[in-house]
């Protein structure tokens, strides 16, 4: 490459980064903005919007929502990820591929389409809108992801540490418990946090399977439509808080597994 | 023949095949408490698949494993009294050295006193005292094999398998390691079976070592035997380096073969059995077994030669030498003084008739 | 000293007022658990058995959860009523799907949202690529985390924040007019939002690291060797991205593109946030059927079905043609 375009290159690269940022930056800034109307220009500056929403039954009941729903669904997909890694990683059989293919299908279906046939599927389960409705959508959504980040961390288990485990008298699910489990933490806790993360910021989902009470993003989103307000940049800026330190986290936890030496 | 008071394990007959290729072809052979026994092949001779069959790892397809006059051969690896040391040693990373010592233990229902008891009594006898709290990581690859050492000795196994487990340790290391392994059986008194594909480890340790090739057993019998005394060519040339001469048997004489070679009669030794004579046999002679003299010696069997080539090893030189007509060549090696004393690469070589072995096969 | 006294164990039996040194750990005590060893005895009696207890749960759920909602909205499809009403009997009809190509209102859209997906996917991978290069190649392997961390933390950040930030850049208001203005290059704000524009930048926001990642993953493949060589038979800069690195990155290309076509499709909050009465997407129209009564659901259901048969017909192929002329270059 010749130095003029690795220049180019590199002016690319911080322009993205700018693309990405400044949108985030202009949001969290009209958070503080001592008006009610949002743009420029800005004439001062106040912290009411987030004593507001603090106070606010209705921003706090979403947070609460949110976050429980993102801890059951955390659960769940782990228990179930994990199970299907554990099935589908180290065994071979006759249409493994095509398992695997629909194990991991929802994570690839276009969100309104899986949003809507997961209402049509809570109406034949009879299930109501409401929590466990989209605990079940989060769940069938993350689930993909949980099963790829263990099984990838499965493939590097050397088999010898489970013959070794059952030599020594465990039988399998001692097995697992005692060599798997503790091998695959790092995958666990990495996965856990990036279903929280989905289940945090999924919109479509929620909003279809949803009943009266909103998630965070259902919450926006119902805001939004009756147009823009500084205290929807506060309490977006409070998921932005959330999340980023999720993302921190989960991606931290992932670096150290990949790094992490087994003997 | 299970109940044989010497046998520990008697592996009845056992085939074990994976698709259409039998890994094992048939294998029939006792194990007696106390021996040292070592599978020795290349790689793919059924060896490593033997000892899994052992250890529980492997169903076998045909036969019975007997283990000390109970049938285990159906018996999963935590049901069956047998421990095994890993290749990769397999030590549990998330564990300190105690911890994967303990796991043994633990899990047979020991009490943490007898635990902590034995685990001490293991590390002290493998002189892993200060470890106890360290993890895997934190130790040499000599230490980690010793702790595996301990872990597999920890629930008291009758039988100890061995999957190559000096392989990961470096040429020097290995060395001092075989003289350890070899004390502690003996110290222990335990059956240790070993496999390996590196015939000089297999030498230093064995009682007994068993040749597999292709699923078969080629030679079963002490170091010795195998080295000296091999029966097939497989076993001749698989073991150190050896001289293949391929004649004809011309008779018996003084108790030794008589053979034909390249119209050169040459004396050999022909162990359990008799080859008939005017058949055609390989015999095998270790070079170190080839006297070279740089004058003609007194011993009248004595066959003159040339050396065409030389290759200089250091403590001596292994030389070819073309004896008799065409194609005759042997092997040898040198000493330095004699390599001096040799004018016109000419010399005399002799042998023992007991070294020239005449194989069955 | 190797053998073992089995007495130490049988002391250990009795539970009550037993020293802590006599007790066993837990995972002893569960071994050697009389209930435990029978139920385990049970589900792990042979190999197959194993195996079965294995498959269970993952069978089960790929069937009930992934197949499962699939198979009803093909169901519901077909069907002239849904959700059901009681005393009356669902009876199988065509017409749902036949709605789709009686109104524009509806073809429209579709091929909106196909085009779009097409074109926002295209932006998507001509944006990336050369930041993705820029982060493989130009640098050091050392830094390359940190340089990926700072573009991943925007993309934690869920769907509706994204858009709303977004609606904050681009509106009347907002920071490019704002910079435009002030800057003398216009007098009254461009009208950006509820325009294709406003979607497509949203789109691409949202879709960007999709693409990223499976591109800086196969470029960072690539030896740094091939392109030498290349430069060293005399190959030009552009020679070598045409020859060398464009065919080696081919497969990043094609995940990545179908990946972002894909979730492109699939996006219902920022089509209603960013876009205006002329970017209507085919998401909004199948969202439509299920704000108003009961029985449009049917065709709502229908309409999901084309446009996943669609998407996916359209990656498929995509994926195909990648693989082909692939092993073509390759030759």
């Amino acid at each position: 490459m010749t130095r003029n375009t690795r220049i180019l290159m590199s002016v690319i690269y911080w322009a993205f980064v700018v693309y990405l940022f400044v949108p985030l930056v202009l949001m969290v800034t009209m958070g503080f903005k001592d008006s009610k109307f949002i743009g420029f220009p800005i004439r001062g500056w106040t912290l009411d919007w987030y004593s507001e929403i603090f106070r606010s039954d209705e921003v706090l009941g979403a947070f609460g929502y949110t976050m429980a729903i993102a801890l059951s669904t955390t659960l769940l997909s782990l228990v179930i990820g994990t199970w299907i890694a554990a099935f589908l990683g180290p065994h071979k059989f006759r249409g493994k591929l095509i398992v695997f293919a629909l194990a991991c299908m929802p994570a690839v279906i276009p969100g309104i389409i899986s949003a809507i046939s997961l209402r049509i599927y809570i109406q034949f389960l009879q299930l109501d809108t409401g929590m466990a409705a989209i605990i079940l959508g989060h769940t069938i959504h993350n689930v993909p992801f949980v099963a790829l980040v263990v099984m990838a961390r499965l493939a590097t288990l050397p088999q010898s540490h489970i013959e070794a485990a059952r030599d020594l008298g465990a039988d399998q699910f001692v097995a697992f418990s005692r060599v798997t489990l503790p091998y695959l933490k790092p995958a666990l806790i990495g996965a856990g946090v990036f279903c929280m993360l989905l289940s945090f910021d999924d919109f479509v989902r929620s909003f279809f399977l949803g009943s009266y009470q909103p998630t965070l993003p259902v919450l926006i989103f119902a805001k939004l439509r009756s147009g823009m307000s500084p205290e929807i940049n506060a309490i977006s800026t409070v998921v932005l808080v959330i999340t980023a330190i999720l993302g921190i986290w989960a991606e931290r936890s992932m670096r150290r597994m990949n790094k992490g030496t087994s003997v | 023949m299970s109940n044989d008071a010497q046998t520990i394990v008697h592996i009845d007959n056992m085939t074990k095949r994976f698709g259409n290729v039998a890994a094992v072809d048939h294998l029939d052979l006792k194990i007696r408490a106390g021996e040292f026994v070592t599978f020795l092949g290349p790689s793919g001779c059924g060896k490593t698949t033997t000892l899994r069959v052992l250890g529980g790892f492997e169903m076998p397809t045909e036969g019975r494993v007997i283990l000390d006059g109970a049938d285990v051969t159906r018996l999963p690896p935590n049901r069956r009294n047998v421990n095994m040391v890993f290749q990769d040693y397999a030590l549990f990373p998330h564990m300190t050295v105690g911890q994967n010592i303990a796991f043994g233990l633990e899990l047979k229902g020991k009490t943490k006193a007898d635990i902590d008891d034995r685990t001490g009594e293991l590390l002290d006898f493998l002189q892993l005292g200060g470890f106890r709290d360290r993890t895997p990581d934190q130790l040499s690859g000599g230490q980690r094999q010793r702790v595996a050492l301990a872990r597999a000795l920890a629930p008291d196994p009758k039988l100890l398998l061995l999957d190559e487990p000096l392989g990961a340790l470096d040429a020097k290391l290995r060395g001092q390691v075989q003289v350890e392994l070899k004390d502690i059986q003996k110290r222990t008194g335990k059956t240790f079976v070993f496999v390996t594909h590196d015939q000089e480890e297999a030498l230093t340790m064995s009682d007994r070592i068993i040749v597999m090739n292709r699923g078969k057993v080629e030679q079963d019998g002490t170091p010795e035997d195998l080295y000296f005394r091999p029966q097939s060519r497989f076993v001749a040339e698989f073991i150190g380096d050896t001289n293949l001469i391929g004649g004809t048997v011309r008779g018996m004489e003084n108790g030794s073969v008589l053979i034909d070679w390249n119209g050169i009669d040459v004396r050999g030794a022909a162990h359990g059995h008799r080859p008939a004579d005017g058949s055609e046999v390989t015999a095998s002679l270790r070079l170190e077994n080839v006297l070279c003299h740089p004058q003609k010696p007194s011993d009248k069997n004595a066959i003159e030669g040339r050396i065409v080539n030389r290759l200089f090893k250091g403590s001596r030189t292994s030389v070819d030498i073309r004896v008799g007509g065409e194609g005759a060549l042997l092997k040898a090696y040198l000493d330095p003084e004699d390599a001096g004393r040799i004018q016109d690469d000419r010399l005399w070589v002799s042998w023992d008739a007991l070294h020239l072995s005449v194989l069955q096969a | 000293m190797f053998a073992m006294t089995q007495t130490d164990t049988q002391r250990a039996g009795g539970r009550d007022a037993v020293p802590r040194s006599m007790r066993r750990s837990f995972w002893g005590a569960v071994m050697t658990n009389g209930a435990y060893g029978s139920v385990t005895g049970f589900l792990f009696k042979s190999q197959r058995r194993q195996f079965l207890l294995l498959a269970s749960l993952p069978i089960f759920w790929i069937l009930f959860a992934n197949i499962g909602p699939i198979l009803q909205m093909v169901r519901i499809s077909f069907l002239d009523s849904y959700p059901p009403t009681a005393g009356y009997q669902p009876q199988l009809t065509l017409r749902n799907w036949n709605n789709f190509f009686a109104e524009r209102i509806f073809i429209v859209p579709y091929f909106r949202t196909l085009a779009y997906s097409v074109v926002f996917t295209v932006a998507t991978l001509i944006i990336t690529y050369p930041v993705a290069y820029f982060l493989a190649k130009h640098v050091k392997r050392s830094s390359q985390l940190l340089f990926l961390l700072l573009l991943l933390i925007p993309f934690w950040v869920g769907e509706i924040v994204r858009t709303y930030a977004i609606m904050i850049l681009l509106g009347n208001n907002g920071a490019v007019n704002l910079i435009l203005k002030s800057l003398g290059l216009i007098e009254r704000p461009i009208p950006f939002m509820y325009t294709s524009f406003s979607l497509g930048v949203g789109i691409v926001y949202l879709t960007a690291l999709y693409m990223l990642l499976p591109l800086y993953s196969a470029l960072e493949k690539i030896p740094n060797t091939y392109l030498e060589a290349a430069a060293d038979l005399g190959a030009g800069a552009w020679t070598r991205f045409r020859r060398v690195t464009l065919p080696l990155s081919k497969e990043g290309i094609a995940s990545g593109c179908t990946l972002v076509f894909l979730i492109s499709t699939g996006y219902y909050a920022a089509p209603v946030l960013l876009g205006g009465p002329s970017t209507t997407v085919f998401a909004e129209t199948i969202a439509g059927f299920f704000h108003v009564a009961g029985d449009q659901w049917p065709t709502g259901a229908a309409f999901s079905t084309i446009m996943l048969i669609s998407a996916l017909v359209i990656a498929g192929l995509f994926l195909k043609l990648m693989g082909r002329s692939g092993k073509g270059l390759m030759q």
